[in-house]
C-alpha cells in the first residue's frame, strides 16, 4: 500500500467525511462515564464515610423542662465488625435497650439529666485539661464507683489528675456549649483487668458485676434549636496515628451529635 | 496595518491607536485607582481590628491599586481591538509582518521591572514594619518591629513593655489557650487585651492545624513539637472569630471559636476570675513549655501498671524529628 493509500482516510476524516465515532457510541460512552463518576460519589458518601447513626429521640420524654439521657461506654463493640474499638452505647428512651449511636436529640431549653455507666478502663489525657468538669450546672458531676462488689458512695467531683490517678476513661464534650465532662473510670489494677467484655454491657445480667462507675451531671440545652457535636478528648484510638483515627473519627464510636430540637 | 483595517485613512486610524487610546487608558485607569483606593478600599479584607489586619488591608488596597491599571490596560487593549482592527468580511489579505521595536521592548521591561522590583521592596518592608505581618515565622523569628521584648516570662500589666505571651495549643478539635504570665492557667477561652503587643506560640499536641483569627490578621501553622511565632496588636474591641484552615480531621469544620478583645482593666480582671476559676486543673498541667510534651508528667502506679506509658494513643515525641 502506497504512502497516498494510506493517507486517504486521513484526509477523509479532514473532510469531515467520515464520522471516526459513530453518535450512539459517543452517546454510550457518555452514559458509562456520567454513570462512573455518580456511582464513585455514592460510594465515597455510603461507603468511606458511612451511613449515619441512628438518632435516639428524647424529645417526648420530656416532662416539666427535664429529660433524662442516659449512655454507655464500653471498652470493646461487640456489636459491630471493629470488635478491637471502644465506643458509646445510648439507652432507647423507648425500649430501654443500648444501642450502638451516638446520635440523641433533646428539646431546647431543656434541663438534661446524663447518666453514663463507665465500663471502660482508665487512660490518662493527653490534654489534663480536660480533666476539670466545666459546664454542667455547678460545674460538677456525680461520681459512685462499682468495684464488682458494692456501689460507693455518690461523690461530687470537679477535678481529675488522669495521670497521678487511673481515674478517667473517656470524656463527654460539647464544646459548642462549653461543656465538658471526664467520664471517671474503675481505679485498681484488679478492677481494670476485669471490665465487662461484651458490648453493650449487660446492666441486669451477666456483667452486672463488672467494674464500672456512675457519672450524672445536669446542664442545659440552648433556647435555640441547631446540632451540637460532642467527642471524646482521651486519644482512645489505639492503633492510629496519635491515637485520633479509628473510633475517635468515626460517628457512632467516640463522637456523635446531639440535636436539640424546637 | 490596523487602522486600514478599520477602513480609515492611515493618518486617522494611528491618530486613533497611538493617542486616543493611550488617553483612554490613563482617563480609565485613573477612575479605576481612585474608585479602588477611595471607595473600594475600606472594605478590603482583613479590617483594620489589630495593627496586622490593617497593614494586610492597605497591603491589598496597594496591590489592588497598582493592578487596576494593568487589568484596565489589557482589557482596554482587547476591546480596542475587538472594535477597530477586526477582519472586514470579504477580507482575506495577511496582516503585515511584525517588526522588533526596541522602544516598546525597553518601556515593557523597563515597566514591568520597576512595578516588579518596587512591590518587592514594598512587600519586604511590610513584613518588617507590622511585625512579620501576621504570619507564623517559626521558633526564632526574624520580624518583631514594634514588638516590645519578654522582659519578664511569668508576669505582665499593660504599657508595662513586656510583651503579652499566649500559647496556643490546636488539638483534635478544639483550641486552649495558655497564659504563662498569669500562672500558666490553660483555657478554652481567648482573651486579648486592647492595644497591647501580643505573641501567639502556636503549636499542637496531635496533628498539624493551622491557628487562623482571620480578623486580627493573624494565621500560623500548629505543628506538634513545634512553636510558631506570631505577632499582633489588637486595636479593636469586640469578638473574632478563631477557626482551624488546615484540613486536621473529621471535625475540622467545627474547629472554631470566638475570640474577644477587651479593655486592660477587662483584661485583668479575666485573668484574675479564670486564674481562680482553673486553680485545681492549672497544677495538673504540663509544666509551660513552648512545645506541649505531656510525658513530663508523673504516671501513677496503676497507669503505669496498665503500661499506659503515655497519653492515650501515642504522643509526638517533641525529640523527634521535626514535622514540616
Amino acid at each position: 500500500m502506497s504512502l497516498a493509500q494510506l493517507a486517504q482516510p486521513l484526509d477523509a476524516l479532514r473532510r469531515n467525511e467520515v464520522d471516526p465515532v459513530s453518535l450512539p457510541a459517543r452517546v454510550a460512552t457518555l452514559v458509562v462515564a456520567f454513570l462512573a463518576v455518580v456511582a464513585g460519589v455514592l460510594w465515597v458518601v455510603f461507603d468511606i464515610i458511612g451511613p449515619q447513626p441512628q438518632t435516639e429521640n428524647y424529645t417526648a420524654y420530656a416532662k416539666d423542662g427535664q429529660v433524662n439521657v442516659t449512655l454507655m461506654t464500653t471498652a470493646q463493640t461487640t456489636v459491630t465488625n471493629r470488635p478491637d474499638w471502644v465506643s458509646y452505647f445510648i439507652q432507647n428512651p423507648s425500649t430501654k435497650q443500648f444501642d450502638h449511636t451516638t446520635y440523641f436529640a433533646v428539646p431546647a431549653n431543656t434541663t438534661v439529666n446524663v447518666t453514663i455507666l463507665g465500663y471502660d478502663g482508665c487512660t490518662p489525657l493527653r490534654n489534663p485539661l480536660w480533666g476539670q468538669v466545666s459546664g454542667t450546672v455547678g460545674d460538677v458531676e456525680n461520681v459512685q464507683y462499682f468495684n464488682g462488689k458494692t456501689l460507693s458512695a455518690a461523690q461530687n467531683l470537679s477535678t481529675f489528675d488522669s495521670w497521678a490517678n487511673c481515674s478517667v476513661q473517656h470524656t463527654f464534650a460539647i464544646p459548642g456549649l462549653g461543656l465538658n465532662v471526664p467520664i471517671a473510670s474503675p481505679t485498681t489494677l484488679n478492677e481494670n483487668s476485669n471490665l465487662c467484655g461484651t458490648s453493650p454491657c449487660n446492666v441486669d445480667a451477666a456483667d452486672e458485676a463488672a467494674p464500672h462507675t456512675v457519672v450524672k451531671f445536669t446542664f442545659k440545652t440552648p433556647s435555640t434549636p441547631g446540632a451540637y457535636r460532642w467527642q471524646c478528648f482521651v486519644p482512645c484510638g489505639l492503633g492510629y496515628v496519635d491515637g485520633n483515627g479509628g473510633p475517635m473519627g468515626t460517628p457512632g464510636y467516640m463522637m456523635g451529635q446531639m440535636e436539640v430540637q424546637a | 496595518m490596523a487602522a486600514q483595517a478599520s477602513g480609515l485613512p492611515a493618518w486617522q486610524g494611528d491618530r486613533r491607536d497611538k493617542l486616543v487610546l493611550p488617553i483612554v487608558w490613563v482617563v480609565l485607569s485613573i477612575i479605576g485607582c481612585l474608585l479602588v483606593t477611595l471607595v473600594w478600599g475600606p472594605h478590603m479584607p482583613p479590617g483594620r481590628a489589630s495593627s496586622t489586619a490593617a497593614s494586610q488591608s492597605t497591603d491589598i488596597t496597594v496591590l489592588a491599586t497598582i493592578a487596576t491599571p494593568v487589568i484596565i490596560g489589557v482589557l482596554l487593549y482587547f476591546g480596542w481591538a475587538l472594535a477597530f482592527w477586526r477582519q472586514k468580511p470579504g477580507d482575506e489579505t495577511d496582516a503585515a509582518p511584525l517588526h522588533g521595536n526596541v522602544k516598546v521592548q525597553a518601556t515593557w521591561i523597563v515597566a514591568t521591572s520597576a512595578i516588579v522590583l518596587s512591590l518587592a521592596v514594598y512587600g519586604t518592608i511590610e513584613l518588617i514594619a507590622p511585625a512579620g505581618a501576621g504570619a507564623g515565622q517559626g521558633p526564632q523569628p526574624i520580624f518583631k518591629n514594634g514588638i516590645p521584648p519578654t522582659t519578664s516570662a511569668t508576669s505582665w500589666s499593660p504599657n508595662s513593655n513586656n510583651v503579652l505571651q499566649v500559647q496556643v495549643i490546636g488539638q483534635q478539635w478544639a483550641w486552649t489557650f495558655r497564659y504563662p504570665q498569669f500562672g500558666g492557667f490553660e483555657t478554652t477561652q481567648l482573651a486579648l487585651p486592647v492595644n497591647q503587643p501580643v505573641q501567639f506560640n502556636v503549636t499542637s499536641l496531635d496533628v498539624i492545624h493551622s491557628f487562623w483569627a482571620y480578623t486580627l490578621g493573624v494565621k500560623a501553622d500548629a505543628n506538634p513539637g513545634v512553636n510558631n511565632v506570631a505577632y499582633t496588636t489588637p486595636t479593636t474591641l469586640g469578638q473574632f472569630q478563631v477557626r482551624c484552615a488546615e484540613l486536621c480531621g473529621i471535625w475540622h469544620g467545627a474547629m472554631f471559636d470566638t475570640g474577644e478583645v477587651l479593655t486592660d482593666s477587662s483584661f485583668m480582671a479575666w485573668t484574675q476570675t479564670e486564674s481562680v476559676k482553673l486553680a485545681s486543673v492549672t497544677k495538673l498541667l504540663p509544666p509551660y513549655a513552648l512545645t506541649y510534651d505531656p510525658t513530663n508528667l508523673n504516671l501513677g502506679k496503676v497507669n503505669a501498671a496498665l503500661g499506659l506509658t503515655g497519653a492515650g494513643g501515642g504522643f509526638y515525641n517533641p525529640a523527634d524529628p521535626e514535622q514540616p
